[in-house]
Order: structure tokens, then sequence, then C-alpha cells
């Protein structure tokens, strides 16, 4: 029969046809990055702190504890959004959390943090974006979960929100575990 | 009448975007002023993935990051370093989707040779169909 050499294509081509539809309906975010920094230690960086004279230094902060790093800016919209519920998770659950500010005004951080509240621990100030590319940040907000051994284990892009703080908090148990 | 002169018209406006060079991003106070070593900032910015747009590459991006990173490109290029540090800085921070080519490495043989193997299944599909009809 002459539709026998047709076989091999067919199943290919529904195979193809499974594969894309498949993609399409599991729940996917192809813009979304994984980390590479995962499993990775801390990046090693030097920073001015935004509301002391301080210099932080990273080999000496990220041990001993469970340690939040959360890059925000006070032009980003969503930073706002999220700002609650990293109060929560620093007031609520008392966790350290190292604020990093991305690309900004000093002045308009430091009104941003009078007005509504210090969630951090430290807030350090990342004028030029290189702290930021040492993390692989590229899009703000960006929030990183180290262990207490100053290992990252988790990255989040974009806000915290109402939907997956939960979840966020749980990483967190199970981190510290 | 008309219909010809629109079609023309119509041909002419396709054809245009042909000859359109696209936009570079890179601002004049970012051009490095040895011509040499802003060429090879320039190759290795058009290399490299602008991670905010994804399919753009950070020469043509105008995004914050993208101008961030030619920066930090062009200061390593001043520095001395090579291209192939450059590219694994990057890669150690940003993964492998950074650089726009797919590098040749065990998970990347698929998207490497199935054309390869698919031309082999098509050539052999026709040279089956062909023995039978003759």
């Amino acid at each position: 029969m002459k539709n026998k050499t047709l076989i091999i294509p067919a199943i290919l081509f529904f195979f193809i046809l499974f594969i894309l539809f498949y993609l399409l309906l599991i729940d996917r975010k192809p813009s979304e990055l994984p980390s590479v920094l995962i499993n990775k230690k801390v990046p090693v960086f030097k920073a001015e702190s935004l509301l002391n004279d301080n210099i932080f230094i990273s080999e000496k902060e990220f041990k001993n504890e469970l340690t939040i790093v959360n890059f925000f800016a006070t032009w980003c919209k969503p930073c706002l959004d999220e700002h609650v519920y990293l109060k929560k998770l620093s007031i609520g659950e008392n966790l350290k959390i190292i604020g990093i500010n991305y690309k900004d005004d000093p002045k308009k951080a430091i009104k941003w943090l009078k007005e509504l509240g210090n969630p951090y621990y430290d807030v350090l100030v990342d004028y030029d974006a290189r702290i930021g590319i040492d993390w692989g940040v590229y899009g703000l907000p960006e929030t990183f979960i180290i262990n207490s051994k100053g290992i990252i284990k988790y990255r989040l892009v974009g806000p915290i929100t109402e939907k997956n703080y939960n979840m966020f908090k749980l990483k967190i148990i199970e981190i510290n575990q | 009448m008309m219909k010809k002169y629109f079609f023309s018209l119509i041909v002419i406006i396709i054809l245009s975007q042909f000859f359109l060079l696209t936009p570079h991003a890179v601002e004049p106070d970012e051009v490095l002023e040895n011509s040499k070593l802003e060429l090879r900032a320039r190759n290795i910015s058009k290399n490299v993935r602008c991670l905010v747009c994804q399919n753009q590459s950070i020469d043509d991006s105008s995004a914050d990051l993208a101008k961030d990173l030619r920066v930090l490109i062009r200061s390593k290029v001043k520095n001395g370093e090579s291209d192939q540090e450059i590219y694994q800085f990057l890669i150690d921070r940003y993964g492998d989707f950074v650089l726009l080519k797919p590098l040749l490495k065990f998970n990347t043989l698929i998207l490497w040779f199935m054309p390869f193997i698919f031309l082999i299944i098509g050539i052999f599909i026709i040279y089956q169909h062909h023995k039978k009809s003759n």
C-alpha cells in the first residue's frame, strides 16, 4: 500500500502537536528565568548603607540565620504593593530582611521608608546596578531566600502578593529546616 | 489606473522595510574612544540577550538593564578582559540564556541536531516513496 510511507511522518506530526499542546496547557511562565545562583554562595560584595554610615560586607552578614534579600526601588510600583508583605514578614515573622535599593534616589528612598515603615534590617545602596548584576537581577522587585549557611535557596521574580505570600512563607519554613 | 499605482505603492513600502537598518540603542556617551575596543564591545553586545525584552540583544535594546550591561562590558573590555571572560561573567550570573546563540552542550544536542535528523528522515521517506512508485 502506498499510504504506508505516510505513517512515520503522521506519527511524528501528532507527537510534535502533542508536545506543543502540552506546553500550552501546563502552568508555565517562559519569561520567568530560573536563577543560576540557586544552591550557590551569596555573591561577595561591599555596599554603603542607606540609613547609617556603616559599610556592609557580605562575607560577614550571611551567616548563622536565614536571611531574605529584597531588591527594591521607589520608582517600582509593584515594590510599593509588596511593601505590606515585607512588613508582615519582618515584624510578624521576625525575619532578617536586607533591602537593596536598586538605582534609586537615596532621598526618595529614605522618605519612602519613613512614610511606609522600614521592614529592613539594613538597606544597601546599589546606585549603578553592579550588585544587582552580580545577583542576576533583571527586573524589580526580586527576592532571594538565603539559608543560615549563606547559600541562596530560592528566588522570587516579581512582588510578594496576597496570592503567593503563603507559598513564600512555606518556602522559608522549608529552607529553615 | 488608480489600482495600479496603489499596488506599486504597497510594493515600495514593503520593499523599503528591507533597507531600513535596525536602530541601535547605544547612546553617544557610552561609546569608547578607542574604536578597536568599541568594536569588540559592540560584537559582544550583539551576542548578549537583553533579559528584559528577551528576544533582543543588549545592543538593540534601550532597556535600563541593557544599558547597564553595555556599560559594564565596555569597562571590562577597557580593563583588558578577554571576550571569553566577559561571556563567562555574564553566564555565571544570568545563565546560558544570556547568550543569544545557544551553546553546544549535552542538553542542547537535540536543538542542534534535530534538523539534520529530520532531513535524514525526510530523504529516507522520499527514497522509499520513489522506490515504490517505480
